[in-house]
């Protein structure tokens, strides 16, 4: 992670980073240096003067900031080996008495490895307070979103305060934590195998595994829905890119077979008529669930509608009426969100059986490795460096 | 096709979003008498969203389905009839006059791909 965030921080140093050759790659390196050797230079830079003592040494031998980068790298190139004390760049200290002069070299070499270190340590701690500020902040636009349901409604009932006083919603976002994290290793297991090229005996039970893993998901999620539907279908379970693609609670299953399909060819012709059969039965399924939801949209709108209007009592009996009809209505959403589960449950049992168990591992993995990386972008977007405003 | 024009009707008048599926039928030979007039029946509760998506699949495939809707006061009498308890979830499909099931059943066989054979064998789909 490391690599991503250098282009970000503001460092000055970063002609040092030569000197942690397993940290950057060279690449990036030369880039930052290119760009930053500005910042060597800059006397005001609070963090400047923590290192300063490093720079003793540096100042006699380095280069003014005209010289071009290319020649700027070869000689930060060669700053590491006259730290290290090779004799040839202090010739002119040999006035005095070479004990001294061995003993300054070595005492310098002690404190830029010990500086070196403690910067090393310095931005990792900044790094990881990075990551988890935007955590938190994450997590406070869940609460906030959920703590919408909270205050103005009159009447209304416990089911409206937050997630965490729902403890079936609680208990939901605990497990999917843990699902997550499964996946991720059954992900790094299936890797493994395939490129390992395991016996097709070991690859059928990380299949198994595989396919009872996202039966669980199904489960637990048919579990919480019944505590609050409204939680499911808004995927605030989820990251950020995975809601993008949000669908009747979760991916859409043919949007998945496409993305599927060109990772396992080669598919023989019987195979690839059986897939794109599928595409399409996913996708007529889909179509009829989303003309199902616009009608409980429709007939949950009109069971609102204030109708005509008539004497105070009438009113006050038709209102409440209205809204017991509603709440029934609202139910249905729960057959909703499970019928889309159902159907992404039944499109991955039909592919499992179309292909080859090498072939459904290679799959298994491409989702898994899918997902990781949606749910990668998602904390890269969170925590990407905003224009202060 | 065998389809009993209704001669009285608990809708006044189709809805434009309707006027591709025929309108529901209240048989006075009961559910058993419709299920067996008709190629594909989805016996459902009166409004129901989920009927509705059983219809538009089967609408989207080409079928023309009989709807069945059942007023909430007689769906333990209509289960009993169908299935022999008062205990159903609807809504429920009969293809050829047999019970296909909700549509769980049906999402399922849609998906594996036997629906339509299941269809074409009961005359509700040609080609």
């Amino acid at each position: 992670m490391m690599e991503l965030y250098s282009g970000y921080l503001e460092d000055p140093f970063n002609h040092l980073k030569p000197l942690c050759p397993n940290n950057m790659t060279s690449a990036s390196t030369q880039f930052a240096s290119s760009i930053r050797i500005g910042g060597m230079y800059d006397r005001e830079n609070q963090i400047t003067s923590v290192w300063n003592d490093s720079f003793q040494v540096d100042d006699s031998q380095a280069t003014s900031p005209s010289m071009g980068d290319v020649k700027l790298d070869n000689t930060l190139d060669d700053v590491p080996n006259e730290l290290l004390g090779s004799s040839k760049g202090y010739e002119h200290e040999a006035s005095k008495p070479p004990e001294k002069v061995l003993r300054r070299l070595a005492q310098n070499r002690e404190a830029a490895r010990k500086s070196r270190l403690r910067k090393k340590a310095y931005i990792q701690q900044l790094e990881s307070s990075r990551i988890k500020l935007a955590q938190l902040e994450q997590e406070l636009n869940h609460a906030r979103q959920q703590g919408v349901y909270i205050g103005g409604h009159l009447g209304e009932s416990a089911l409206g305060l937050t997630k965490a006083i729902i403890p079936g919603i609680a208990a939901f976002e605990i497990e999917y934590t843990h699902w997550v994290e499964e996946q991720n290793r059954q992900t790094r297991e299936l890797k493994a195998a395939i490129q390992a090229q395991v016996s097709d005996i070991e690859l059928h039970m990380l299949v198994e595994s595989g396919m009872n893993h996202y039966e669980n998901l199904f489960r637990i999620k048919a579990i919480a829905a019944k505590s609050d539907v409204f939680y499911i279908m808004s995927g605030i379970w989820r990251t950020s890119a995975e809601r993008f693609f949000l669908w009747m609670g979760g991916f859409r299953p043919s949007e998945l077979l496409k993305i599927l399909v060109p990772q396992l060819e080669p598919l023989t012709e019987h195979q690839a008529t059986q897939v794109n059969e599928l595409k399409r039965s996913s996708q007529q399924a889909e179509h009829a669930l989303s003309q199902g939801m616009e009608k409980l949209q429709e007939t949950l709108s009109e069971a609102l509608t204030m109708g005509p209007l008539a004497g105070p009592d009438v009113i006050v009996n038709n209102y409440m009426g209205q809204m017991a009809n509603a709440l029934g209505k609202l139910e249905t959403l729960v057959s909703f969100v499970n019928q889309g589960d159902h159907l992404r449950q039944a499109a991955l049992q039909q592919m499992y059986k179309i292909l080859t168990t090498r072939q459904t591992a290679r799959g298994l993995l491409v989702l898994g490795d899918y997902f990781q990386r949606l749910r990668a972008l998602s904390s890269l977007w969170v925590a990407r460096p905003r224009e202060p405003s | 096709m065998h389809q009993a024009i209704p001669c009285s009707n608990t809708r006044a008048w189709p809805r434009p979003a309707d006027l591709s599926a025929p309108p529901p039928l209240r048989h006075s030979g009961g559910v058993r008498q419709v299920v067996q007039d008709n190629p594909v029946v989805v016996v459902g509760r009166k409004g129901c969203c989920m009927s509705h998506v059983v219809r538009r699949l089967l609408l989207g495939l080409g079928v023309n389905p009989t709807a069945y809707e059942v007023p909430t006061e007689e769906e333990a009498a209509v289960a009993r009839e169908v299935f022999g308890s008062g205990d159903v979830t609807f809504p429920v499909v009969f293809i050829g006059g047999k019970l296909l099931g909700g549509l769980d059943r049906l999402m399922a066989v849609h998906i594996s791909g036997e629906l339509v054979p299941i269809l074409k064998a009961a005359g509700a789909l040609w080609l």
